[in-house]
């Protein structure tokens, strides 16, 4: 007998989560070979609603009567479940399957390791490189007691380039990586091309200038502007009223040029699937259109409580990764996504003329990230001066407030999309009114 | 279990190799404002396999025990794919085998304590939090423990068993005016039993108190500044900005970081004693055995301003030709031990809270760890609150306080420190690569330090 039957007969209702993680890690350091990695991750979470009292249990293993009595001691001493189990349909399946990901063997990884060290190295042999590569798949299934199964399997390819130049009295760390679903989308030589840009620019530490210079953020960068919205468009922080866009759908709150979409169904994006881990079909939600509020994104408890529709946001899983089943579902991103303007990262350095370049941060989340406040030490980041990179800057904080800045300081949005954070989509952003403080 | 371990073992190719295989006996229990979130208390099980071909590693994950000797086999089958590679071959320093059990009688074992009761202790936390004002407009509680009971064993004999006990409490409110949204939290960690998270009620008003009051607080005004650093503030500091870079694996194949980082050099005043140490009674960092089953060592990392001490794995004491210290740690079983921290702090000194603070004539006393980062030199962290220093006396509360620095500056920049010590292990964790929470505790006394960058609006 299954799980899900067993359950029912303590149970009106019951819902099996079960992942199956599958990858190979290579881990190059120093510019040489460490380790390989090969894991093989079972894990499960079952939600079971008990005299309409929700109970979660999760395992790792093969433990199915452990979780299950553990998901009804849960439930005894649980709340009213606001919501119920969806009946699971598989709708229109989204591309997150490339077959030639699985067949990438260690040796492969550890060539494009190497490859990235060679290059680095021939034209920086101080460089001290330290390289990341994984590729797998993630084996999803859900099963609950509306009806129905939904499976999924979704591939996953990364690479990570750490570069150390350390000189006396100066330590230039800099780190780029993409991650992707599809072999086609992990280019090495472009990740390479980027780290070998980024230590050309910084080669020399210049002085930043100080007070409220124009700032401009690589994709990379600009998560420091789309970490606050994570939270603030969630419907969760909607309905605990610690949104600051709460009760502002219609509104004009950011800048016209300023348009945000929460993608679930993009073929083959790193955080696409065609369901959530609540079984609720993705979908292509847009967050902010041309500065107006639209939606918030919800996952079943924050759709009930708000009663509003579920959007096929409930993920298992922190904000930027991790997790997984061992954390019940809350309201999360997919793919966000900015709509781009016009313009490569160059032509924005031009159009600014003078001002600093926030490639990279420290600390982020720190501060009030509710409020929309952000202030970070700026860990990668550059001087621009008469329309050309003047050098690296060093000991230097931004701060500022995302509201503020995407409302009243949104100079230009660039054309040239990147993938960061294997959830993001995003072109650079030039925006004014960030405070810069440096020694 | 031991007999099939060594089994194992005894049949695997590499030229050395370890089986750890772990089991977690946790409940958690979560609130945000009037919802439970989780309410849990479940067990999971798995191991990790490391094996040395050639100088290189190969690791296997798994969740059934019974294929042991099929992932040492695939191990060691990794490390051999990576080890014609190599040309700098990894080795460890020699440990003599040991075969001992670390497992500790809980007072008040929190695992005989009914799920119920752990939910009304932190629904009891909750309703405080939320009834303290009608500005406090959302909150979060979270009680996390765990039993974490691990089997370790490898090929040179070493076999052993130990059980590690943490509890987390977090006691988070948010207070709201027209637009403002504020929070503050008091976040309890501690190695122990179910007391650690009993008796918090002030501690959970004392969140929701300082909540409203951030309403009402300044911004802080971006600048260089004279700081006072609280214990806990200070403690964080050490840890993120040079804990960090005092972990020997980072300096394994990093020739000019190993320069920088020479046994011997001054870092800071005569006055300056940094502790790393893997056994306190009670506190979350402890390690009594590294997941390497190398036992525990006091380390000075700093003695009287001088470097004199770095944390070491067996591969990065080889490499060194230092001893291995026991810092070796792995967050889970899905995870291999890399170099990590334990217990960290820096010793009292002589210097009065009052004496700190005197002399100073614009300065900023900051209270509180809301988080940090660091890179190498690098570094920052924020404060969850501050109060202004005019003439030599605390003024008015600031917030927005987020600091940063050049860490070999700063530490020449520590001025004076403190004769009011005390270790602090948070809800929280450190992390490091892709592995965290690690359990970990700092510690301080009050410390000045003067330029220390503030960033702010």
């Amino acid at each position: 007998m299954g799980i899900l039957e067993r359950a029912t007969q303590a149970a009106e209702s019951a819902e099996l989560y079960e992942e199956l993680r599958s990858t190979v890690d290579v881990t190059f350091r120093g510019g040489e070979i460490e380790k390989v990695a090969s894991r093989e991750i079972l894990g499960r979470a079952l939600r079971v609603i008990v005299d309409g009292r929700l109970g979660f249990a999760s395992t790792a293993g093969e433990d199915e009567e452990g979780l299950l009595q553990a998901a009804l001691a849960s439930a005894r001493h649980g709340d009213p479940a606001p919501f119920k189990f969806p009946k699971l349909s598989p709708g229109e399946e989204v591309e997150v399957l490339d077959e030639e990901v699985l067949g990438i063997s260690p040796d492969e990884l550890i060539s494009w390791g190497e490859e990235a060290v060679r290059a680095i190295r021939e034209e920086f042999p101080d460089v001290i490189v330290d390289v990341s590569l994984s590729r797998g798949t993630l084996k999803v299934r859900i099963e609950n007691t509306s009806g129905g199964e939904l499976t999924e399997r979704r591939s996953l390819l990364s690479m990570g380039i750490e570069a150390q130049w350390i000189r006396e009295g100066d330590i230039y760390l800099l780190w780029v990586g993409r991650t992707v679903r599809r072999r086609a989308d992990l280019v090495p030589e472009e990740l390479i091309a980027e780290a070998l840009k980024y230590l050309r620019w910084g080669e020399h530490v210049v002085p930043a200038p100080q007070g409220k210079p124009p700032v401009l953020f690589t994709p990379k960068g600009t998560v420091v502007l789309f970490l606050p919205l994570m939270v603030g468009f969630s419907g969760l922080s909607v309905v605990m009223g610690t949104s600051p866009l709460k009760g502002r759908i219609g509104e004009q709150a950011f800048d016209r040029k300023f348009t945000l979409v929460d993608e679930g169904r993009l073929p083959y994006g790193p955080s696409s699937r065609s369901f959530d881990d609540e079984g609720v079909p993705t979908s292509r939600l847009p967050l902010a259109e041309e500065g107006v509020v639209k939606n918030f994104f919800f996952d079943l408890r924050a759709a009930a409580l708000a009663d509003a529709d579920p959007t096929g946001s409930g993920i298992r899983g922190g904000m930027l990764g991790g997790g997984g089943f061992r954390t019940p579902p809350s309201p999360n991103v997919r793919n966000i996504v900015i709509q781009p303007g016009e313009g490569s990262l160059e032509d924005l350095i031009a159009e600014m003329r003078e001002g600093i370049i926030v490639a990279d941060v420290l600390g982020l989340g720190q501060g009030n990230i509710q409020s929309g406040a952000f202030s970070n030490n700026v860990g990668v980041g550059f001087v621009v001066k008469d329309g050309k990179v003047k050098g690296r800057l060093k000991n230097t904080m931004i701060a500022g407030n995302v509201y503020e800045v995407l409302k009243d300081g949104l100079k230009a949005i660039g054309g040239a999309p990147e993938w960061v954070y294997g959830t993001a989509y995003v072109p650079p952003i030039l925006a004014e009114g960030v405070s810069v403080v440096t020694r | 279990m031991e007999a099939e371990l060594q089994e194992a073992l005894r049949r695997c190719s590499a030229d050395y190799a370890e089986v750890r295989w772990e089991e977690l006996e946790r409940s958690r229990v979560a609130f945000q404002r009037d919802q439970l979130m989780t309410l849990e208390r479940s067990r999971e099980a798995g191991g990790i396999v490391r094996a040395l071909v050639g100088g290189a590693w190969g690791i296997a994950v798994f969740t059934d025990p019974d294929e042991i000797p099929q992932k040492l086999s695939e191990a060691a089958r990794l490390a051999r794919a990576a080890a014609h590679k190599v040309s700098d071959p990894i080795r460890l320093a020699e440990v003599p085998p040991v075969q001992d059990k670390f497992l500790p009688q809980l007072e008040n074992d929190f695992r005989e304590v009914p799920l119920e009761e752990k939910r009304k202790l932190a629904e009891a936390y909750n309703r405080l939090i939320l009834g303290f004002s009608p500005e406090i407009v959302s909150s979060s509680v979270r009680y996390t423990d765990a039993l974490r009971h691990v089997i370790y064993a490898n090929t040179e004999g070493t076999y052993l068993e130990q059980a590690i006990p943490d509890v987390t409490v977090l006691l988070l409110a948010v207070a709201r005016r027209n637009g403002d949204v504020q929070q503050a939290f008091e976040s309890i960690g501690e190695a122990g039993g179910y007391e650690i998270a009993q008796g918090l009620e002030e501690r959970a008003e004392a969140a929701a108190r300082r909540a409203v009051d951030l309403l009402s607080a300044k911004p802080v005004k971006g600048g260089r500044y004279t700081v006072v650093l609280d214990q806990e503030l200070a403690g964080v500091f050490i840890h993120e900005a040079f804990g960090h870079i005092c972990e020997a694996d980072f300096l394994l194949k990093n020739e000019p970081m190993r320069k920088v980082m020479q046994l011997g050099r001054r870092f800071g005043v005569e006055q300056l004693n940094v502790v790393e140490e893997g056994y306190i009674p009670g506190r979350r960092g402890n390690a009594p055995y590294d997941d390497e089953g190398v036992p525990r060592r006091k380390v000075y990392l700093i003695k009287e301003g001088v470097l004199s001490g770095l944390m070491h794995s067996r591969a990065t004491a080889a490499k060194t030709g230092m001893e291995p210290t026991g810092n070796a740690r792995a967050v889970s079983w899905e995870h291999e031990p890399i170099v990590r921290m334990r217990n960290t702090y820096i010793e009292p000194g002589e210097a009065s809270f009052e004496e700190l603070i005197s002399g100073i004539d614009h300065g900023i006393y900051a209270k509180g760890a809301f988080g940090g980062q660091t890179e190498f030199e690098q570094f920052t962290f924020s404060a969850q609150y501050a109060y202004e220093i005019k003439g030599g006396e605390l003024g008015e509360m600031l917030r927005d306080v987020v600091l940063t620095g050049n860490v070999f500056d700063t530490l020449r920049n520590i001025e004076a420190i403190g004769n009011d010590f005390q270790l602090k292990g948070g809800a929280g964790g450190c992390g490091k690569e892709d592995q965290s929470p690690l359990p970990v505790t700092d510690g301080a006394p009050h410390v000045r330090v003067r330029d220390v960058i503030i960033g702010g609006r």
